[in-house]
């Protein structure tokens, strides 16, 4: 190889990188821009007190916000209830995905209307689906859910004004709207699965829950974890569906932490407590990204 | 081993019923919220609160005309939103399709950090971006304006949009940038007369993606947005508040927020649905 060749060659290497960097620049300082500084200001202001309504006194307070926060029973409320609504509705979603998936994976007919039909509640306005959730679906008598539950026999139910009715309203209103996501990806997992191993473990296996549960639920585990990695970051950061259909009540059953944080900072306009719970929700959500990302390395080797 | 007898065709045929009735009962409990949402916008006055509920009924367009007519704050509302979310859309595929080309076909130093970043920049929960963003944008005199929300809903569209992309270029044969290196084409024209063409599926449905992201987004607008800039999805409010309760026009707004995502659905189901679950299944 002549050294005219070589210089040529890494000439053309470097030009590639400085390509490579050019390509990526515009988006990475938009990105460090809009979302890091804005996040380490976030937690600049957790540590002032910003008050827009009584701004008098505002100013450096060092881990005040975090002391007052720990004493806040309304915050541990608000933790609980993320907790609870995270955990209820990725359970139910990869349940209920699973079974669908499970039910239907063999091709049928009709697959571009159920498609269609799954597709929707996950990219029309979640503003929508919460207000049409609350008016024409759980009104007492008139809202569609109710009027079926009155129907069967059950009677009318005060979906959105008891706070055990308005938290269970609520996972219900997300798991309608996310399940489509678990089952689609399901879906796609088990017809992406080999044909023939498949066939030959199911001539190993006597009934069809040893069968699912030792030979296709395996195949499954990466995509289980990635669909709950998904889904957990969603329910997490939920805001729009919840904040039209009870906007965090009645009272405070429905404001999980997101909820809390947003009421806080905007209708009381305290910025500082604000940020400190906002604060929170993100070392939450990396924490819980951080164990995720750690688990599915673990699972794919 | 398996017999084949009459026992085994009638289970087979009980298996299909109960496929058939499930499939029923999605389409069901799936579509029809929606299918009722445009139903009930169609319906008279006291139609909407007739019981039993009507599905047949003689339509009519008067919420329509009252959602338009009886305030200007939808309609503005409906051409903020499209003005809002085609900006975002635009600007979002300059940044993202040739970062995603780069991070899928060019080898960088940082690049598997940087990707990662971007990654990550997608788990950022939005009410943590907000505060801080209404608090600068108070400072400097920025609310209510459109490069503010543009700006920030591209937080949301920017991330996905970058690892689409990337898991559409790596679908494309590397001989693609060889050819064009071999004829003396810089990198750049290389990816712009070469690569693009052949991606534009990819940049599509992205497109799709970052616009109904746009279209949709309600947190960062009710914070950010006043008389001016208010998007159609804080417009619809007015219509339920505690004072009064009006289904019909708002039904019919809800149906024309909803009418361009539905339209689109309709016609792109496939790739979209590819789209949803590429960043999952690929992993």
């Amino acid at each position: 190889m002549s050294v005219a060749f070589k210089t040529k060659k890494v000439e053309y290497q470097k030009q590639w990188e400085r390509f490579g960097f050019a390509m990526i620049s515009p988006s990475m300082i938009f990105l460090l821009l809009v979302t890091t500084v804005p996040l380490v200001s976030l937690f600049v202001m957790s540590c002032f007190r910003i008050d827009l309504t009584y701004p008098l006194g505002n100013g450096w307070i060092g881990f005040k916000n975090y002391l007052e926060m720990m004493k806040d029973a309304r915050f541990w409320h608000s933790i609980r209830l993320t907790a609870i609504y995270t955990f209820i509705t990725v359970t139910l979603q990869v349940v209920v995905g699973l079974g669908l998936a499970m039910a239907f994976f063999r091709g049928f007919r009709g697959q571009g209307l159920m498609r269609v039909s799954v597709l929707l509640p996950m990219i029309l306005a979640p503003v929508v689906v919460g207000l049409a959730w609350r008016t024409l679906i759980l009104t007492p008598e008139y809202g569609i859910l109710d009027y079926v539950s009155i129907l069967l026999g059950f009677g009318s139910k005060p979906w959105l004004v008891d706070p055990t009715w308005a938290m269970i309203s609520v996972v219900i209103i997300h798991t309608w709207q996310w399940t489509p996501f678990a089952f689609l990806v399901f879906l796609a997992s088990l017809n992406a699965i080999p044909q023939e191993p498949l066939e030959a473990a199911l001539l190993d296996t006597r009934t069809s829950w040893q069968r699912f549960r030792y030979v296709i639920l395996p195949m499954l585990r990466p995509a289980i974890i990635i669909v709950i990695i998904f889904r957990t970051m969603i329910a997490l950061r939920a805001f729009a569906a919840i904040f039209s259909a009870t906007g965090g009540g009645p009272g405070t059953a429905t404001e999980i932490l997101n909820l809390y944080a947003y009421r806080v900072s905007f209708n009381s306009l305290e910025l500082g407590y604000g940020a400190a719970l906002g604060t929170v929700l993100l070392f939450i959500t990396v924490a819980i990204s951080l164990i995720f990302f750690r688990m599915r390395r673990s699972s794919t080797g | 081993m398996k017999k084949q007898g009459p026992k085994l065709e009638v289970l087979k045929w009980i298996g299909a019923a109960v496929k058939y009735v499930l499939f029923a009962l999605m389409i069901l409990i799936w579509a029809f919220p929606v299918i009722w949402v445009i139903l009930t916008s169609f319906k008279g006055r006291t139609e909407i609160f007739t019981l039993p509920p009507r599905i047949f009924f003689s339509p009519t367009l008067e919420h329509y005309i009252e959602a338009f007519l009886r305030t200007g704050d939808i309609a503005h509302g409906i051409l903020n939103s499209i003005l809002v979310a085609t900006i975002t859309t635009i600007l979002t595929l300059l940044v993202a399709v040739p970062a995603g080309y780069a991070f899928s076909r060019v080898i960088f130093r940082f690049r598997n950090q940087l990707s990662f970043f971007a990654l990550m920049t997608q788990m950022a929960p939005p009410i943590g971006l907000i505060i801080p963003y209404f608090f600068i944008l108070s400072r400097t005199r920025m609310l209510d304006s459109y490069s503010g929300l543009i700006a920030i809903h591209m937080t949301l569209t920017v991330p996905f949009s970058i690892w689409l992309m990337i898991t559409y270029f790596q679908d494309l044969p590397a001989s693609l940038e060889e050819s064009a290196a071999i004829d003396g084409a810089s990198p750049f024209t290389a990816f712009l007369r070469v690569v693009l063409p052949t991606a534009w599926g990819g940049v599509g449905v992205t497109a799709i993606f970052a616009f109904i992201e746009s279209w949709n987004e309600f947190l960062y607008a009710v914070v950010l947005t006043g008389s001016r800039t208010k998007t159609v999805p804080v417009a619809i409010f007015s219509f339920l508040t505690t004072e009064e309760s009006l289904w019909g026009p708002f039904t019919a707004t809800g149906v024309t927020i909803m009418a361009p995502v539905i339209f689109v659905a309709l016609f792109a189901q496939r790739q979209m649905i590819k789209g949803m679950t590429l960043g999952a299944t690929k992993g």
